[in-house]
């Protein structure tokens, strides 16, 4: 060998033995999947963990592990304590808050996970209605083991827009932006299965009030654009000679518009929707096109009608999670967007929103 | 003869010596320092590089492409030179280093918490030493393919586009902020680098154009700079930047694979590529100058500045003490930039006015 080749030798085996110097073996470490954070009566945080299991010795496929501590890192060191795994964050998935600390507030538990170089800013956000411990703990049978479970749950609703994604990078991005709320989606325990309850909504980072499961898809579109969702209505309470519709690959677009007349803002939402009709149970024939128009003009009045409903809770609540502020503060200069307390302004905002729905095609039948 | 540098290489290579982990806390800088629409402070900083690498286009022009040290030797003795030498070989070894350790501890932190730093940059290092004794041309030759497995990643950008707002830039320009001199330093050293090009002047023909070359990869640049800043400020609410470390390391992390998660920590070994540039031309040109002091084995006396410099980079051990130090050296080379042409321009005249008049 020449002295070239020694050396470059030399080179590959000095760059691939450096990797040695800090090594991570599958077999002897705990991937962290899910992780739950509750709010115990005296202050202290039950920290509970869900690993997935890979040795073919042992017959359960999760590992769950729980603790009592002050903060997330300090239960992950007594945590490691029960178990021969090397605990790791990396892939880290899922975080389930329950009721107890989103009302308190969890931002001091999502800055533990910001700071933390190894886990990802897509880690979902997920909010209990109940114990995220007993949540988590609990196994259901005919489902997969219960963080995958969630998940998927959550990832499978969130492409249908009935709950927003929340991932940590959006929850803190609305977090930090002053014109717009975080919102998380909500989940409860129903005995044999886990099903979604909502929206939560959120005031500076404290759980603030809930959006009913029904309504996610009305929020959705007042929240942002999309091209998927499903909504059925009840036509029966509004109309004569309709039941029930069921729309289908909705399309939304929002526009907002801001004027400053008087006192306070005044907001225009439009929202013009897309919808296919893939169930309609009532006396109007869709091929008509009168009828047709006419079935339209009944699904946006009761469309309009639910938003309005919907915003006039949120400004109850005092939680603009819909992001009105972002364009009330564009509209205005940044001296007078500052001197404004948006909280308490938002409840006073005059908004007046308009659905429009339109029927692009309503199945094989006429 | 040797072989001359063609104005594609020169500006790759100008390109790949700014860019650097500065890049990383740019946004975080920006949002800082200037608030509210902050990536349009990327231009007035760009704009005064501009004029430093005409006022460099003069001394090529005034000198006709002589090299520096053939222009200051003709006037200056070098008594008083060389201890001016020793400077600029301290400053720009040093500045070398520190980035690569700069580097490797934001990479460690990343991946390898345990693992010493200092074997990580014993390897680059050595990486960098065999780069270091090639001609130039070559290391312009290598810095092109670096170019090419690193210029890929601007397509990355795509994947922000969903999440991308316009109504989160906000139409407020430089609001909610507080500059600092120090921040808008930082700006300026993310684009520093480009005072290089003196060094190139005897490796340029006619052909190379240098000095638009060297414009063409200030432009690459600052057009990269600005559209990663432009997404970072749609992406994430100004407020928000402020307070991330490193905000286009979590850009990077956000691209999320079905197979891969961690993707920061395989698009960070990217980086390495311009780092392994950037080092190696601060280095190069520290040679250049020591050669004028001590004319031996070129070979020995890059290995010389590389041990130097490696055993200098001992000393600030933390990433908040080399970024300290790098903004130190930061200030220097800004007085380089700006000072060197201008004596290089001063001494041109003055021998230029003799040669006049010992012609009359």
């Amino acid at each position: 060998m020449s002295r070239q080749h020694v050396s470059i030798l030399l080179l590959t085996l000095l760059i691939l033995l450096t990797g040695c110097g800090d090594q991570r073996i599958l077999e002897r470490t705990g991937f962290i999947q899910v992780t739950s954070y509750d709010l115990l009566k005296d202050g202290r945080i039950q920290f509970s963990i869900s690993i997935p299991k890979a040795d073919p010795e042992i017959k359960v496929s999760r590992e769950f592990l729980t603790t009592v501590a002050q903060s997330g890192k300090e239960a992950r060191i007594k945590l490691a304590r029960q178990t021969n795994l090397l605990l790791v964050s990396g892939q880290l998935r899922t975080t389930l808050f329950g009721l107890s600390i989103a009302r308190d507030g969890f931002w001091e538990q999502l800055d533990t996970l910001l700071r933390d170089p190894t886990t990802s800013e897509q880690i979902k956000i997920v909010v209990v209605n109940g114990v995220a411990h007993d949540m988590l703990k609990k196994n259901y049978k005919e489902y997969p083991r219960t963080g995958k479970y969630i998940d998927r749950l959550i990832e499978k609703e969130a492409k249908g827009h009935t709950i927003p994604v929340t991932t940590l990078y959006s929850f803190t991005r609305d977090y930090y932006d002053d014109g717009i709320e975080p919102v998380a989606p909500i989940v409860k325990d129903a005995g044999k299965s886990i099903e979604v309850d909502g929206i939560a909504l959120f005031h500076d980072g404290t759980y603030a009030g809930k959006i009913k499961a029904d309504d996610t898809l009305i929020f959705a579109f007042l929240r942002e654009n999309f091209k998927h969702g499903e909504i059925s209505l009840d036509l029966a309470k509004h109309t004569k000679e309709s039941k029930t519709v069921m729309l289908s690959s909705l399309n939304s677009l929002r526009k907002m518009d801001i004027s400053h007349k008087g006192e306070h803002a005044n907001v225009n939402i439009d929202i013009s929707l897309k919808v296919s009709v893939v169930e309609y149970i009532g006396e109007l024939s869709l091929g008509n096109k009168a009828h047709r128009h006419k079935l339209e003009q009944q699904i946006s009045e009761i469309l309009t009608h639910r938003a309005t409903r919907l915003i006039q809770y949120l400004q109850e609540k005092k939680v603009d999670s819909i992001g009105v502020g972002i364009y009330v503060r564009n509209s205005m200069t940044y001296r007078a967007w500052k001197k404004l307390d948006w909280y308490e302004e938002f409840p006073h905002v005059n908004i007046q929103c308009k659905v429009k729905a339109k029927i692009k095609d309503y199945g094989f039948r006429r | 003869m040797q072989e001359k540098l063609s104005q594609f290489h020169v500006a790759i290579l100008i390109y790949m010596i700014q860019s650097g982990v500065v890049m990383f806390r740019l946004p975080q800088i920006l949002a800082e320092n200037f608030g509210t629409n902050g990536w349009l402070a990327i231009l007035p900083v760009s704009l005064i590089v501009v004029l430093n690498i005409l006022l460099i286009g003069v001394v090529y022009r005034l000198g006709k492409g002589a090299s520096i040290f053939e222009i200051l030797e003709q006037s200056i003795p070098r008594i008083i030179l060389f201890p001016f030498y020793l400077i600029l070989v301290c400053v720009w070894a040093m500045i070398g280093c520190l980035i690569t350790k700069n580097y490797v501890l934001i990479f460690q932190m990343v991946a390898f918490p345990t693992t010493n730093p200092m074997v990580f940059k014993f390897v680059l290092d050595i990486l960098i030493f065999f780069l270091l004794i090639q001609s130039i041309y070559n290391i312009a030759k290598a810095s092109t393919v670096f170019f090419w497995l690193l210029i890929w990643m601007v397509l990355l950008l795509f994947f922000y586009y969903a999440d991308f707002q316009w109504a989160r830039l906000t139409p407020f320009i430089f609001r909610g902020s507080s500059a600092t001199v120090e921040g808008a330093f930082s700006i300026y050293s993310s684009f520093a680098g480009y005072t290089l090009c003196l060094l190139l002047f005897p490796y340029a023909n006619k052909k190379t154009k240098l000095i638009k070359a060297a414009l063409i990869g200030h432009l690459i640049t600052t057009i990269n700079y600005i559209y990663y800043c432009f997404i970072a400020f749609g992406f994430y609410y100004y407020e928000q930047l402020k307070t991330l470390q490193f905000p286009i390391l979590n850009l990077l992390a956000y691209i999320q694979l079905p197979f891969i998660q961690a993707t920061e920590n395989l698009l960070y070994g990217f980086i390495m590529f311009t780092i392994i540039v950037t080092t190696v031309m601060y280095c190069w040109s520290a040679k250049e100058v020591s050669r004028r002091i001590f004319p031996i084995n070129e070979r020995l006396l890059s290995a010389i500045i590389i041990v130097a410099a490696y055993l200098f980079s001992f000393i600030p051990d933390i990433s908040s003490e080399v970024e300290q130090w790098l903004a130190y050296l930061g200030y220097i080379e800004f007085g380089i930039s700006f000072g060197l042409p201008l004596v290089l321009i001063f001494v041109l005249l003055i021998h230029r006015k003799r040669g006049a008049a010992a012609s009359e």
